[in-house]
């Protein structure tokens, strides 16, 4: 008896998206379009709702006590952390799918059906990882994602550099996936067996290996190229910039949220033994330290906004990093919230990019010039967002750095904690770089921006938790630390 | 004109009139969430509100802000001590976050001190006529972030206002400042926001290493309770003296301080001098000194030359600069090297003084700029080559400097005599270190600072009011101040008068905080 209501957000991904694919082919060439972008909008939107309702309609797992509904004998769970990471891919996806709209009035491309079918098969892999309990579910949905993004990432087939970008993408992360699988078929062969918290168990009776180290760093690797961190980061500006924006995006936001619910299940749950823990916990303060300060410093002379924005994600991956250092419900409910923050910090920040650059045909960071007379609204997201993902009051970055640098200090990563925050201020630079354009400097070309009533009521949105989160967190916070007590 | 007193009557009788029983009774306002409520409403208020009000909303919030600032001074129970309108919500547990707001003496002078500076620089932005919405709102949203800052009891809120105050800055000077304003307001932000990077890590690691798991400066504030070591002291001390001395602008984190004030707008410049820098001297008195008494007493012999520094070298700088503003600027940083310099001496004098020093400043600097940005929009230049013999055409403006440079310099009478008074005696009176008196020793050469500032003033009054008129064509175009211009200088001046002549309240507001922090950490033997 298989219990369909743990993977029903995955079923409505996938069924809308098979959906999208069907009801092109009866659609005349010359026909409107915005009805696929309708369906993928309310599949995605029902996705979500699956995930609130199997959170039981009250904030995760609210129910002290209950066990959390699994399928194929535990292989897939749906506990609070699987739920909270769902609904940030969820929420990426569904902007993501607003920021599709206006993106392809400016690119038309002859396929948008299949753009949008993939895109939801991408998020359906990001959302079955979060769920994921055993190595092969994981590997699986990992790639279903990753696949998906390199489609995605070349989809302007004309485009050079979404050629170049795609290429790219698929070459090392080709590659990466295979280190990756190398290492699990290692961990497979010490322990033998897939499941992560039998692993556990069966890592904690050996005594240290050579072999075990060996696989560790392999698995440390190919994980970490997923979401970018140095030294693996080399692939994330050419993509970033030359992907197609909602996919860059999606990239940022979906791709990366899904590598760290791998990162916590394998390393927190799978290799959390005496033998390792302190080897691969050395390993990440060595490349957080390195996303931050090569991510931040890369970043400065950036003069194309989403290669800066690439490079600004290699930082925020950085951050995030410290707090997975921070074993522990403090740690993980840190890293939650930030999340949560970095979302609509982000997604808001590309939004408006997307809006700009249909406007103006450019992504370069001196045609922001004047947004205060162009389109106030887009100069106060700007302004609100970057300086979210800087960490200044009172945007909800700075909560959110709160809590993962104090989770850090409270496991003695104090020297770490310094480092995010030194560079933090270096990040201002180049965000300030942006907001000093789009909020001091006068217009070259002074015609306003339009922005549609839905583009206008997201930016909003994002505007709004981004400000309310930094002043009052509490609400986001206890979501994220029931969240995070399922899984200690 | 009668509108200008008609509305800033109404804002005075409105808190007068809500506040009248805030001191008593447990449905009254909150009176410190108030103080910092009124000028985010009025932003919100400027945002909504149609292109003529704009002015008069920010009128009457300043007022009502000043209405409060008094009230508070009134109603503060000196005799009793301690924080008072103590307000507490929980606002986060899992990470001993609580929402408190306080006020004891030091800081119900400090905020006296800001709706003075608000109210005044409210008036002086009268004229400002470019993107005059953004103005206001940016201008009231950087009071409500120090407001907060001033009047905060838990070291998240402490931190998020005061970060808060320094957004604003960057686009006020950025979008209204004059000369090298971007690449200004660039630095003064990173430095400004560099200082504070430790103050967080600081911050957190006294929430961990306390054991008390809270923010709470009442509690942090307690060696008791908090048991913080001499080694964790003596690491953390000097970086959090250095945190929070780059907002005072310490040696050698001042230099943000010229440029910035150089290039800030007048207003903004007021605020920034009057209020937001003398937060750096303050939570050295509020967080460091009484969590960390013993690093205090390891280190500030060391850190007093930093201060030293900043007296003399920024009082010599300010001798050879060419910009009229520039002066002001370096004078304000030699001024805070002053408070500074009080607080090393750990005595029950030198921190008193530091505190009235710090009140003083605010209120002589906001005064000082406000002139300087007067004349700059009436002679169109800074530069003191061109500028001369401005008394013939601005009487008025000119006296009124020479009161203000007076004030400065610390002519008995004026405001600043009673605080640089109060901290040599702190400093003769302060004991040995290492069996050497280290203060005795360096407080002549303070004492120096007094006569660099009389000649660099003196000088900057002959140069631009004294002489024969530099430029003819000022002669016709030129009028004296008018009295929406007059009446904020007029009223700053009032109270450093008042400082002066009269200071028995206010140290015994400030000996209210002091003389209790003295008696628990103990100074130099």
């Amino acid at each position: 008896m298989i219990n369909y209501q743990v993977f029903a957000p995955e079923i409505w991904l996938v069924s809308t998206a098979i959906l999208i694919l069907v009801v092109e082919l009866f659609q005349s060439p010359g026909s409107k379009r915005s009805l696929l972008n309708w369906i993928a909008f309310l599949g995605t939107l029902g996705s979500l709702l699956t995930v609130i309702g199997l959170s039981g309609w009250c904030p995760m797992g609210c129910v002290p006590g209950s066990v959390a509904p699994q399928a194929f004998n535990g292989f897939l769970k749906a506990d609070g952390l699987a739920l909270f990471l769902k609904m940030v891919i969820l929420l990426a996806t569904l902007i993501t799918l607003l920021i599709t709209f206006r993106y392809f009035k400016t690119h038309a491309s002859p396929y948008p059906a299949e753009f949008l079918a993939i895109l939801l098969f991408s998020a359906s892999g990001a959302s079955a990882l979060t769920s994921a309990q055993e190595i092969i579910t994981l590997y699986i949905s990992l790639e279903t994602l990753t696949i998906s993004s390199y489609l995605l990432a070349s989809f302007m087939k004309k485009d050079k550099g979404s050629n170049e970008a795609g290429m790219k993408y698929l070459l090392l992360g080709a590659f990466s996936s295979a280190i990756l699988l190398f290492g699990f078929s290692y961990f497979y062969g010490l322990t033998g067996t897939t499941v992560i918290s039998d692993m556990a168990k069966s890592l904690a009776m050996q005594p240290s290996s050579p072999l075990a180290v060996f696989a560790l760093i392999l698995v440390v690797g190919g994980l970490a190229f997923k979401i970018s961190l140095a030294p693996f980061h080399m692939w994330t500006p050419d993509v970033y910039e030359g992907a197609p924006t909602p996919i860059t995006a999606f990239l940022s936001v979906a791709s990366k949220t899904a590598g760290f619910a791998a990162f916590i299940r394998l390393f927190w749950v799978g290799l959390n033994v005496p033998a390792l823990q302190p080897v691969w916990v050395g390993l990440f303060a060595v490349l957080a330290a390195a996303s931050i300060v090569l991510g931040n410093l890369e970043a400065i002379p950036q003069k194309n906004i989403k290669r800066m924005m690439g490079y600004s994600s290699i930082a925020q991956a950085g951050y995030i990093s410290t707090g997975f250092l921070a074993i522990g419900p403090m740690g993980l409910t840190a890293i939650l919230f930030y999340l949560f923050v970095y979302l609509f910090a982000n997604m808001g920040a590309f939004l408006a990019i997307t809006i700009v650059s249909h406007k103006t045909g450019s992504e370069q960071i001196e045609d922001y010039a004047g947004m205060w007379k162009r389109s106030p609204i887009i100069g106060v997201v700007l302004l609100v967002c970057l300086l979210s993902l800087a960490g200044v009051p009172p945007f909800a970055g700075f909560s959110g750095k709160w809590y993962l640098f104090g989770s850090a200090i409270a496991k003695g990563y104090t020297w770490l904690a310094l480092v995010g925050m030194v560079f933090s201020v270096v990040s201002l630079y180049y965000y300030l770089q942006v907001v000093r354009q789009a909020l001091i400097s006068d217009p070259k070309d002074s015609s306003p921006i339009e922005t549609s009533p839905l583009e206008k009521a997201v930016l909003i949105l994002c505007v709004v938790v981004t400000v309310t989160l930094g002043f009052w967190p509490t609400p986001i916070m206890d979501l994220a630390q029931t969240a995070a007590a399922s899984i200690f | 004109m009668l509108s200008v007193f008609a509305t800033i009557l109404a804002g005075f009788a409105a808190s007068f009139g809500f506040f009248h029983s805030a001191a008593q009774g447990p449905n009254a306002l909150p009176i410190l969430t108030c103080f910092i409520a009124v000028p985010v409403l009025a932003a919100l208020g400027i945002m909504a509100a149609p292109e003529k009000w704009i002015r008069w909303i920010s009128l009457f919030a300043a007022s009502v802000e000043l209405g409060i600032g008094v009230k508070l001074f009134v109603i503060f129970q000196t005799a009793a001590g301690g924080f008072q309108f103590v307000e507490e919500v929980p606002w986060l547990k899992s990470f001993g976050i609580n929402y408190i707001l306080g006020v004891d003496g030091m800081s119900a002078l400090m905020v006296f001190l800001v709706a003075a500076v608000y109210f005044a620089g409210t008036l002086i932005s009268w004229n400002i006529s470019l993107r005059v919405r953004e103005y206001y709102v940016l201008f009231s949203l950087l009071v409500g972030g120090v407001a907060g800052a001033y009047e905060s009891l838990d070291l998240f809120f402490f931190f998020l206002f005061y970060e808060f105050a320094v957004l604003p800055m960057y686009l006020l000077v950025g979008v209204w400042g004059s000369g090298r304003k971007e690449y200004a307001a660039m630095k003064l932000t990173l430095m400004l926001l560099a200082g504070s990077a430790f103050m967080l890590v600081g911050f957190i690691a006294m929430y961990f290493t306390s054991g008390v798991h809270t923010f709470d400066i009442r509690i942090l504030g307690d060696l008791s309770k908090t048991g913080f070591n001499l080694e964790f002291q003596k690491i953390w001390f000097p970086l959090l003296f250095l945190g929070f001395g780059v907002i005072s602008a310490v040696f050698p984190f001042h230099t943000w301080s010229p440029d910035g004030y150089g290039s800030a707008p007048t207003a903004a410049s007021m605020l920034h001098a009057g209020v937001l820098k003398s937060l750096g001297g303050y939570s050295i008195i509020r967080v460091a000194l009484p969590a960390m008494p013993d690093g205090a007493k390891y280190w500030l012999p060391l850190l007093v030359s930093l201060s030293l520094i900043n007296m003399i070298y920024a009082a010599i700088v300010a001798l050879k600069q060419k910009d009229f503003k520039y002066v002001i600027a370096y004078s304000s940083v030699s001024h805070c090297g002053a408070i500074l310099f009080g607080i090393c001496t750990l005595q029950a004098a030198g921190l008193n003084g530091a505190i009235i020093q710090t009140l003083s400043h605010g209120i002589v600097a906001a005064m000082t700029f406000a002139l300087v940005g007067l004349v700059y929009g009436k002679a169109h230049t800074r530069e003191l080559a061109k500028l001369g013999g401005l008394s013939a055409v601005m009487p008025v403006l000119g006296g009124l400097f020479v009161a203000a440079a007076m004030a400065n310099v610390g002519l008995p009478g004026l405001s600043g005599f009673v605080g640089e008074f109060l901290i040599f005696v702190g400093a003769y009176k302060s004991g040995y270190h290492g069996g050497f008196p280290i203060f005795q020793t360096l407080f002549p050469i303070a004492i120096m600072t007094i006569v660099f500032t009389a000649i660099y003033y003196l000088r900057l009054v002959q140069m631009v009011f004294y002489g024969p008129l530099k430029d003819p064509h000022l002669k016709d175009e030129v009028k004296d101040g008018s009295y929406i211009e007059i009446l904020p200088i007029a009223f700053l001046l009032a109270i450093a008068l008042w400082v002066g002549l009269y200071p028995k309240p206010f140290v015994d507001m400030s000996n209210a905080t002091i003389a209790p922090l003295i008696d628990r950490i103990g100074g130099f033997k």
